[in-house]
């Protein structure tokens, strides 16, 4: 009966070992951190998700207690092997070591089948929160994705999926197995003698106390340490897409400071956290200790007493030992589920915003569109109108050019024409139809576009081109590109169109990015045209090209062009003067020279010095 | 080389180990202290079978004791373990970010920007981790496998055969699983990757996903990278799954037998019964410490992988020499001579043989077609890159013998996208020091047309500017690093397309600044409109990296086609 001794040793080393091999391993497991401001409804929320694997769940739950059966009756057949050795009965002992080899066999076979089902179930469940959360993020309306900050969007969409994947897959069965753990010796306990379960049950107090008064302690560091890891982080991102400018400056010397100060200060949070929850395992094993004596002294007074046998109080032993372990263990699994659901939380907060509406009728063909702005209002912040009162009229199939200085509101004009935003008051018609009355895909796949800030994917070169259509073949490409002067780049390209453009295409100077989304816009054959200072970058020659080959090209309807080089606008039937989000003054070229206004002013200033 | 990081703190490791030692052994010790407790106090051996108190409350107050110490030990490894394993971290990480700053160009060129990052950071903690397990880790298990081992032959060969049977098939399961697992840590550290790249790039993207109402197309690439990661992470989990319990069955055999074989050896008399449960108690040390050894060779193997990532930043050599001058004997004065340059790995020249000089104070303008080579030059003036034939001048010295930093404080480059630092503008303006006088950063905010919009913006020079300038317009950002070039009054400027989102009324106005106020400052104006070289002293033309003329306006009016047909492209209709 005395074989306690080696029971307690393996049980304690097996679930340490256990809880390291975890997937994703002891690296990647989560440190406590934040809490959940409405734990219940976030949690209920969550497991929503499970919903369609509740038979697997089942399953799960089932294998579990099989598991844990199997493998708490095994000691009790190793016990009475070795009973048999002391007694030396060598007839009962191969049949004893059988039952107990095989209920080692079994449990391990059931811990096999449940760990390769609950692999299978958090690889649903997050591919599920995954897609529905990337599906709600590149449909929501604009104005949502502008007023988060990019960064926190990223985040909530890699970490806190990755924090809610690592517990899914991980904390599950552990959690269940736990539990269980701790009921059945419980019930042993009682069972023995209930004086002395209660006794230990100071046990659980005090390793509950630790290991709260612990995590609370570390907790804060590990806060703190992942703020300084933010800092630590920008500091070294804004350095490197800066590096040019940091060399050019000599500012070396201050991104190191502020650098090395965020990395002392990570170290020394790191340190404090770090070492104060290491600690935990010692801690631990004193307890263990403790409630051994404790359970050694008062046994042995009981047994005096009469109230237990001398068996029962070693029995009492291991189930003691069984019994503060997943006391610890569930209180780590329950900060690793408070951390990730938090993280749940962001996530919900962004999944229960409105999706842009897709209603709405078929815009038809706007082949030859006009465009109306009627009365139109429009501000990003209340009370700061960006666009006020702004009217304007294109007739269809003509090319319109906005200039006016920074901040004067043309790029709005475009945003409200995308339905990127909607208008505070007035309304913008389409051959005489609302657009808010079309479905905003339709309407956004007619119109052609090419933005200030160019976007390019990490995909190969014709991939970036046929963004519009996959079905577009090499020859439209050639086309297209002789038009927008993009057929000396791709010809220069060491594989051609199959060319990858790492890194989002940041390797490729600002006017061939430039050019690459003018062809893109090109092939998208739309019929309505918007170019946002899209040859900013560009040298006026290629963009003269560009220009002759719109004229002739691909007979594109209603063109917006944006630019401050006037020359890129000259052409254009009617060019629109705005200053302070209103309409300044219109009329062609000549008309507007002619006039002695904002245009005029800024034609002499641009040209000063020609007529020398 | 990253090992010198951590021997720096060598005394931490020695200490950590020392503690653990102990702890080891107090652990080794104490279940001897438990059996006696329980053998002569409870079981009552040698007390007539009667529970011993007065035994269990002597030997208790030792195991109290023993305890206490063995408790006292483990914090302290774990104390001096952290403290060496974060302190040669922090170290390593000082040190690796200084290498970042002092690369070269061509250096961050050959690292994408982002494996930087990582390397930095999660690298060097996956190389802390390690430190950290090795040193508790290693030692722990080393002696529970030397002592086990020892104890386990001392009480019977046949004991010893159990561990040399049941060791090896260990030894090659964890093998195995290393062997299967370590490909796919690798992979599913790809895989986030993408993951992370495509969700970023959508984000940032989302206007032109929008507008190309791609937004089925771009689920769809989501979703597979998505499922392409779950599938690796699937995999992990199934190999690690069958781990365990497969590592317990061979356990509790190889216990069967260590019972079995005792137990014919105690018949036969040449064993007590307590030696028996001590091998099973001594064979569960060995085989459990083999599988924390497992654990730690997959650490060593995610650590080595990092420490050759952080290798590869800590071995770039220095790219660019310095030299010692300051000044050279023509202030302000900077030409080219014969320059030829190919940047690293591409094949034709981005300059080639390119002569110029221009005196100081005066005003060179360049222009030309989209990459053909303009950026290139400034970058050789400030010493971004260095030529490859030829020599570039600054004072009429070449640029390799100045001090990098003081040619740097020399030149002010303001670069074709503006690139700002969080912090508030006049932060931005001051360009990173520390103690710089307001009226200062408004001086060159008013020259460059900054001040008025500046003092529009909510908090005006104190408004925080987000990342990456985020709030502020294109031409308001490209105001802020002239003003940041302006404020530092170097002798020479350079202009690189630094005013193209500028309407033409405020670029008009920042170069008769220039003019006015900068005119014994040497300035570079590199430009797309016309109306933005045409006065300057002399314009260089530039064509697939070649001069294709040089001369004020009418003199290349005159003698350049290239020239003349740019000119017309912006001037045409106005004939």
């Amino acid at each position: 009966m005395s074989d306690n001794r080696a029971l307690q040793y393996r049980k304690e080393e097996q679930t340490s070992v256990r809880a390291s091999l975890r997937p994703g391993g002891a690296a990647m497991m989560m440190k406590p951190g934040e809490k959940p401001s409405r734990f219940r409804e976030s949690f209920f929320r969550l497991i929503r998700y499970f919903s369609e694997d509740r038979y697997s769940l089942f399953l799960i739950l089932l294998l579990v207690v099989l598991t844990v059966s199997c493998s708490v009756s095994a000691p009790m057949f190793q016990s009475r092997a070795i009973d048999c050795v002391v007694a030396v009965d060598l007839d009962a002992l191969p049949g004893l070591l059988g039952i107990m080899c095989s209920l080692y066999l079994l449990s391990g076979i059931f811990m096999l089948l449940q760990s390769r089902i609950t692999a299978a179930v958090s690889r649903r469940v997050i591919l599920r929160l995954r897609h529905e959360l990337f599906c709600r993020v590149v449909h929501l309306p604009v104005r949502d994705t502008d007023a988060a900050t990019r960064g926190d969007l990223i985040s909530r969409m890699t970490n806190d999926t990755d924090n809610i994947d690592s517990v899914v897959s991980s904390s599950l069965s552990s959690f269940i197995q736990c539990v269980l753990m701790l009921v059945l010796s419980f019930a042993a306990m009682l069972w023995i003698c209930w004086q002395l379960a209660l006794i230990s049950c100071t046990a659980i107090a005090l390793s509950l106390l630790v290991t709260v008064t612990v995590t609370n302690i570390s907790r804060r560091f590990f806060i703190r340490r992942q703020e300084v890891l933010g800092e630590l982080n920008s500091t070294v991102e804004e350095s490197l897409t800066n590096f040019r400018t940091v060399t050019a400056y000599n500012m070396q010397q201050g991104a190191a400071d502020r650098f090395n100060r965020s990395s002392d200060e990570l170290a020394r949070c790191g340190m404090i956290a770090e070492t104060v929850s290491s600690s935990m395992g010692p801690l631990m094993n004193m307890i263990n200790n403790l409630i051994f004596l404790l359970v050694a002294v008062c046994g042995a007074w009981f047994s005096l007493k009469g109230l237990i046998t001398v068996g029962g109080i070693s029995a009492f032993f291991v189930y003691s030992r069984q019994f503060t372990r997943p006391v610890t263990e569930i209180s780590m699994i329950y900060s690793q589920i408070q951390t990730a659901l938090a993280g749940a939380e962001r996530i919900f907060e962004l999944l229960d915003k409105n999706e842009e509406s897709s209603a709405g009728e078929e815009p038809g063909d706007l082949k030859s569109a006009s465009i109306e702005f009627r009365h139109v209002t429009f501000s990003y912040e209340p009370g700061h109108p960006v666009l006020d009162d702004f009217s304007l009229k294109i007739e269809a199939g003509s090319k319109v050019a906005l200039v006016g200085s920074t901040g004067s509101g043309k790029t709005t004009v475009i945003n409200l024409l995308m339905r990127f935003y909607e208008p505070d008051s007035g309304e913008i018609l389409i051959n005489g139809r609302n657009i808010m009355d079309f479905n905003v895909h339709e309407l956004r796949r007619r119109i052609g576009i090419v933005l200030q800030d160019t976007v390019l994917f990490s995909a190969s070169v014709r991939e970036n081109l046929i963004y519009a259509d996959s079905s577009l073949t090499d020859e439209d490409i050639a086309e297209a590109a002789e038009f927008s002067g993009l057929s000396e780049f791709i010809s220069g390209l060491p594989e051609g169109l199959d060319t990858e453009l790492a890194g989002s295409g940041c390797h490729l100077s600002d006017g061939q990015r430039q050019l690459v989304a003018i062809c893109r816009a090109f092939l998208s054959s739309p019929d309505i045209l918007i170019l946002d200072e899209a040859t900013s970058n560009v040298d006026t020659r290629t963009e003269k090209h560009i220009q002759d080959a719109m004229a002739r090209l691909m007979n594109i309807g209603t063109c917006l062009v944006i630019a401050h080089r006037l020359s890129t606008i000259q052409d254009a039937d009617r060019i629109v003067v705005m200053d302070h989000g209103r309409l300044a003054e219109t009329g062609s070229h000549g008309e507007l020279l002619k006039k002695g206004g904002i245009y005029s002013r800024l034609y002499s200033i641009q040209f000063a010095g020609q007529a020398t | 080389m990253i090992s010198v990081h951590a021997l720096r703190y060598w005394y931490f490791a020695c200490l950590a180990s020392i503690f653990m030692i102990f702890e080891v052994m107090v652990d080794l010790y104490q279940p001897r202290l438990m059996a006696s407790i329980v053998d002569q106090g409870i079981l009552g051996l040698g007390h007539d079978g009667k529970p011993d108190p007065d035994f269990i409350l002597s030997t208790g107050a030792v195991m109290l004791l023993v305890t206490l110490s063995g408790c006292f030990c483990g914090i302290g490894s774990g104390v001096f373990a952290n403290l060496f394993s974060q302190k040669a971290a922090n170290r390593l990480r000082k040190d690796c970010f200084g290498r970042i700053l002092d690369f070269s160009f061509a250096q961050t060129d050959r690292f994408p920007a982002g494996s930087l990052i990582t390397r930095t950071t999660s690298d060097i903690t996956q190389l802390r981790i390690m430190w950290g397990q090795m040193i508790r880790g290693a030692v722990r298990c080393g002696m529970f496998l030397f002592a086990g081992s020892v104890a386990m032959l001392s009480l019977s060969a046949d004991f010893g055969a159990v561990v040399i049977v049941a060791m090896p098939v260990i030894i090659a399961e964890i093998v195995f699983f290393l062997w299967k697992t370590t490909p796919l840590f690798t992979s599913l550290q790809e895989k986030l990757d993408r993951l992370n790249s495509v969700i970023r790039e959508n984000i940032l993207g989302i206007r032109v996903v929008k507008a190309y109402v791609s937004q089925d197309r771009e689920t769809g690439s989501f979703d597979s990278s998505a499922r392409d990661l779950a599938d690796v992470r699937f995999r992990i989990a199934l190999l690690l799954a069958a781990l365990h319990p497969l590592m317990n069955v061979v356990l509790n055999l190889a216990v069967a037998a260590v019972i079995y074989s005792g137990a014919v050896r105690v018949e036969s008399g040449g064993m007590h019964p307590g030696a028996v449960m001590a091998g099973v108690t001594y064979m569960s040390q060995i085989l459990m410490s083999l599988l924390m050894a497992a654990m730690i060779f997959q650490t060593v193997s995610r650590g080595s992988a990092s420490a050759r990532r952080i290798g590869e930043v800590l071995r770039q050599k220095r790219e660019l020499g310095d030299g010692t001058l300051v000044r050279g004997s023509r202030p302000g004065f900077v030409s080219f001579r014969n320059v030829s340059f190919a940047y690293p790995g591409s094949h034709g020249f981005a300059l080639h043989d390119v002569s110029f000089d221009l005196q100081a104070g005066g005003t060179l303008a360049i222009i030309g077609p989209t990459g053909s080579g303009k950026s290139t030059l400034a970058a050789l003036i400030a010493r971004f890159y260095d030529a490859e034939y030829g020599s570039v001048m600054v004072d009429d010295q070449d640029v390799r013998l100045f001090s990098k930093s003081a040619l740097r404080s020399r030149v002010s480059v303001v670069l074709q996208t503006s690139q700002l630092f969080s912090g508030t503008v006049a932060d931005n303006i001051a360009g990173g020091k520390g103690d710089y006088s307001v009226d200062e950063v408004v001086r060159a905010a008013k020259l460059a047309e900054a001040d008025e919009f500046i003092r529009a913006l909510p908090e005006g020079y104190d408004t925080p500017v987000g990342p990456g300038g985020s709030g502020l317009s294109g031409g308001q950002r490209q105001r802020l690093a002239i003003s940041r070039a302006l404020f530092r009054k170097s002798d020479i400027l350079i202009l690189d397309d630094a005013t193209s989102a500028l309407d033409f009324r405020t670029e008009r106005r920042i170069l008769d600044h220039l003019r006015e106020d900068f005119s014994s400052v040497t300035k570079i104006i590199i430009a797309q409109r016309i109306s933005t070289v045409m006065s300057a002293d002399q314009i260089l033309v530039l064509d697939q990296g070649r001069a294709a003329g040089c001369g004020s306006h009418s003199e290349l009016m005159a003698s350049s086609p290239l020239y003349r047909s740019i000119w017309e492209s912006q001037m045409q209709e106005e004939k």
